[in-house]
């Protein structure tokens, strides 16, 4: 039979607060990498910034579901993720499944057809404008991994498991997305002969 | 291994995605490379790829603003 003494509640309640304060504020600090992702997931400064404040309010109210010592920012950003669906804000349809004609090459083919071969010049070719404006037109389920993979620096394992979708989704969306991607920088910056 | 024939080039340019990942298996990361060291045509569109990928992320990074970073911060549970 256990003895509580009449010490050890207030102790634990104390490692309690403790755990919790250290917990957010490991979790505030990656805020400005969250933020980064989050920014391109939605279409507004707006909205990004409304799903980073719900975002961190339910990790806070949930922390003691996080296990300490795995990926906090991946945990972070499965909220997120979750929270953007959740809210209606992305239009969910079915991932667009009609051949894409263009290939990895295509980008670098269609400037070199337009006389425009120095492949270190990528800056001189492409405005920064451009290159937010060709994302934001990728649909949402191939513009999620990109933004997690590409901006977000995570694995294909870290994005599988934050959209929760298994890993050769994640490649098959980063893979089409990416092409969708160059084909939306191409009409951009070569016209709209694409 | 990976065949690079009939099309060696279209072969490479499917490797390029998950090549640039760092996703690929030694083997098949080797046989890039070994298409890639003798072809500029492959090697100029994988450098293009590289530097289009960071000129992307550069472009599309936009930080916090102070205003959200202190509502955050007031989000966190009052000390009692």
């Amino acid at each position: 039979m256990s003895e509580a003494t009449p010490e050890a509640e207030p102790r634990k309640l104390a490692e309690e607060a403790r755990d919790r304060v250290r917990f957010e504020e490991e979790a505030l600090e990656l805020a400005d990498q969250v933020y980064r992702v989050a920014r391109r997931l939605v279409s507004t400064r707006e909205e990004a910034e409304d799903l980073m404040q719900e975002t961190y309010a339910r990790a806070f109210r949930s922390w003691r579901s996080y296990q300490p010592g795995t990926n906090l920012r991946a945990w972070l950003l499965r909220i997120l993720t979750n929270l953007n669906i959740d809210r209606g804000r992305r239009i969910q349809r079915s991932p667009d499944q009609q051949p894409l004609e263009e290939g990895d090459y295509f980008l670098y083919n269609k400037l070199e057809e337009a006389g425009d071969s120095d492949e270190e010049r990528v800056d001189r070719r492409l405005s920064q404008d451009d290159a937010v404006a060709a994302l934001s037109e990728v649909p949402h389920d191939f513009r999620d991994v990109i933004v997690l993979v590409d901006i977000g620096d995570f694995s294909y394992a870290d994005a599988a498991q934050i959209l929760d979708i298994p890993i050769g989704t994640v490649m098959s969306r980063l893979h089409r997305g990416r092409r969708i991607l160059k084909k939306e920088l191409a009409e951009r910056t070569v016209g709209s002969s694409v | 291994m990976i065949g690079f024939d009939p099309d060696p080039c279209a072969k490479c340019e499917e490797l390029l995605q998950p090549y640039l990942d760092r996703e690929l298996s030694d083997a098949e990361r080797a046989e890039a490379e070994r298409h890639l060291d003798g072809c500029s045509y492959c090697r100029k569109r994988y450098r293009f790829e590289e530097q289009l990928r960071r000129f992307v992320r550069q472009a599309a990074v936009e930080e916090m603003s102070p205003d959200l970073k202190s509502k955050l911060a007031a989000l966190r549970t009052p000390l009692v």
